[in-house]
């Protein structure tokens, strides 16, 4: 359904993105994992081609929706796309959300531009959607203000207007980190149930390890800018071959096996002006060698992950 | 093993005025919480965001002045003490905050940030200034060299080692962590949490731990108290007591296990926590509770101890 290929950005002469590749179908869920500044939601920017917006551009690689090459896509086509076909879950709800219209109106808006609906038809979709949201009453619901709502009514508003145009994929940027967990966990289980009722393809952008593992099939962990490891969720988890990945999760508190102490990963992420030649990860790695500061690794496929490390394989 | 702080009845009702066009409405933000932190152990408070966690911990340092309560930090009432006392007490108790970013004043260097609390408390360093600042540095893992740099010029790591470091200045016996690692990224928190059990094993101190995060208090904490709108709703004795409220079962069960093999079908709980102005009578978690009667509609449950475990509810699980 969506297929990236060797993605790279570039923000004037910075170059914060390069060598991203993953695929996904219909009815799966992709994790694209990593700390702040790995290029997570740049990603996710470049899939939706809003890149420009913010003065950046794609230099490398491909992103094919569908048979679609979406690089070379003019604006005019894209913003039949955007919002339609793909749709986009952002982090804070509040700012995606218009705070002077009603909710109804702001969900309405996108059945009648994506799918030429008459108001009438839009207002009763969204009924129908925020109703299989399990959003209570929801035809008063479309008659209150943003401010009216808490903040996981919001998130659920915000996946309302991701749905709306009825899209084949749907990118979820950090959707659950400005939620409280118990919030968090109806908001994952919705996403979750989306992906099986619709058939959906769904990028799931976090970081946090444990929503990967409880959601996900495939995963792809960032890092710096990079993809380092892909492959099945229950791979990356078992058998991880990047030094990051496992040092990753590693850091993840277990509350039941507390006699493993807590190590962190010494060092910080790069920033994009500093990212390290060779391996972006071998000042914080404790297997780098001297061929990591000058060579960057290429990917090596260990059963059906791969991982770009001169040293992959479990530690 | 003697109680270093011990937490009596504390509550905070925080009240806004009303005026032609509103109504008078009051909060009870933090509502009749009691606990004994014994001296080298850590307490971990839980809690969605809005339960009092962090009105609990500068209540309890008198940041914010409690509407009713006691807090005795060994053995002394803090409530009764005039500022001045309380200033020089102070110093035995420090506390780390959630934004190191803010935390710490832009224009300072690493150096002055690190030394202010001898001038707050109008004391020098028994070394001198910048050995007491190499040391402070070195002991929270930062390299001394840092010292001359802005808080602009460092991570978010680093800065809030700077935090800790400013706390343990005066070497005082109690830390409050109020989410110390919230505003970093998974490997920075790692390395955090790591940094302060070394110093607890260390310098031998005890922890008051607020965080929102459940499987980091189990790995970090030895006791949990679970908070829920302002109340203390259970009180475990030990990271692998089986939750015995509702809602710390539902917390537990809302935590996800960063294992892809251990996938359950979470039945998330409704509904959301309810606005803590005018709480209607009974038991505040009864709106979302699936085993709630009419008792708990008009009843308050209050925090009853079984064998240490302590549970604020009419229908234990």
């Amino acid at each position: 359904m969506l297929q990236v290929r060797d993605l790279g950005v570039a923000f004037g002469p910075i170059q914060p993105l390069s060598g991203v590749s993953f695929s996904i179908e219909r009815g799966e869920t992709l994790g694209i994992v990593g700390e702040s500044g790995s290029g997570k939601s740049l990603t996710a920017m470049s899939v939706m081609g809003l890149l420009p917006l913010q003065g950046g551009r794609i230099t490398d690689g491909s992103i094919a929706f569908d048979g679609m090459e979406l690089t070379t896509l003019p604006e005019n086509a894209y913003r039949k796309l955007r919002g339609g076909r793909i749709g986009l879950i952002t982090q804070n709800p509040m700012t995606s959300l218009d705070p002077l219209k009603k909710i109804g109106i702001q969900v309405d808006a996108v059945a009648i531009l994506h799918l030429n609906m008459t108001a009438k038809q839009a207002r009763s979709r969204t009924v129908e959607i925020l109703g299989t949201l399990r959003i209570p009453e929801p035809a008063l619901i479309c008659d209150r203000y943003p401010h009216q709502m808490s903040g996981g009514m919001k998130q659920r508003i915000v996946i309302a207007m991701a749905l709306a145009a009825d899209p084949d994929v749907l990118i979820a940027d950090e959707p659950t980190t400005a939620l409280d967990v118990t919030v968090q966990a109806q908001i994952i289980r919705l996403l979750d149930d989306l992906v099986k009722e619709r058939d959906l393809a769904l990028v799931l952008i976090t970081h946090d390890m444990s929503v990967v593992a409880q959601t996900c099939d495939k995963v792809v962990v960032m890092y710096a800018g990079r993809a380092i490891e892909h492959g099945p969720v229950e791979a990356i988890f078992d058998a991880p071959q990047h030094p990051y990945t496992q040092a990753l999760i590693g850091c993840i508190p277990r509350g039941l096996d507390g006699d493993t102490k807590l190590e962190g990963i010494p060092g910080t992420v790069p920033t994009v002006q500093n990212y390290p030649d060779g391996c972006p990860f071998h000042p914080r790695c404790t297997r780098a060698q001297d061929i990591c500061s000058t060579t960057d690794p290429a990917f090596v496929v260990h059963e059906q992950s791969a991982a770009a490390c001169h040293f992959a394989g479990a530690a | 093993m003697a109680n270093l702080l011990e937490v009596r009845d504390l509550s905070k009702r925080f009240t806004s005025p009303g005026g032609p066009f509103k109504k008078a409405r009051s909060m009870h933000a933090v509502n009749g919480v009691s606990f004994d932190l014994p001296k080298g152990r850590v307490i971990g408070v839980v809690g969605e965001s809005g339960c009092g966690k962090s009105t609990l911990a500068r209540l309890i340092l008198r940041l914010i002045e409690p509407s009713g309560g006691a807090v005795l930090f060994e053995g002394e009432d803090l409530l009764a003490k005039p500022p001045a006392q309380m200033r020089a007490l102070r110093a035995d108790m420090q506390m780390v905050f959630q934004d190191p970013y803010s935390a710490i004043d832009p224009r300072y260097t690493v150096a002055r940030a690190v030394i202010e609390p001898f001038e707050v408390q109008g004391r020098k360093p028994e070394a001198s200034v910048d050995e007491e600042v190499a040391t402070l540095l070195e002991m929270v893992g930062l390299n001394p060299g840092l010292a001359s740099s802005f808080p602009h010029q460092i991570s978010g790591g680093q800065k809030q080692r700077v935090g800790i470091a400013r706390a343990l200045a005066l070497r005082p016996s109690l830390l409050v962590l109020d989410e110390p690692t919230a505003s970093l990224d998974v490997s920075v928190q790692a390395q955090i949490i790591g940094l302060l059990e070394t110093l607890r094993d260390e310098l031998g101190l005890t922890y008051l731990f607020i965080s929102h995060d459940l499987s980091l208090v189990k790995y970090f904490c030895d006791e949990i108290l679970v908070m829920y709108l302002g109340r203390v709703v259970e009180a475990l004795p030990d990271t692998d007591a089986p939750a015995r409220h509702p809602y710390t079962k539902t917390l537990m069960d809302s935590t996800f296990e960063p294992d892809p093999k251990k996938r359950r079908l979470i039945a998330p709980l409704e509904g959301e926590v309810p606005s803590p102005f005018d709480l209607p009578p009974g038991c505040a978690f009864a709106e979302r509770c699936p085993h709630a009667t009419d008792i708990c509609r008009t009843d308050t449950p209050a925090l009853a101890a079984n064998g240490g475990h302590a549970v604020a509810c009419h229908h234990p699980i």
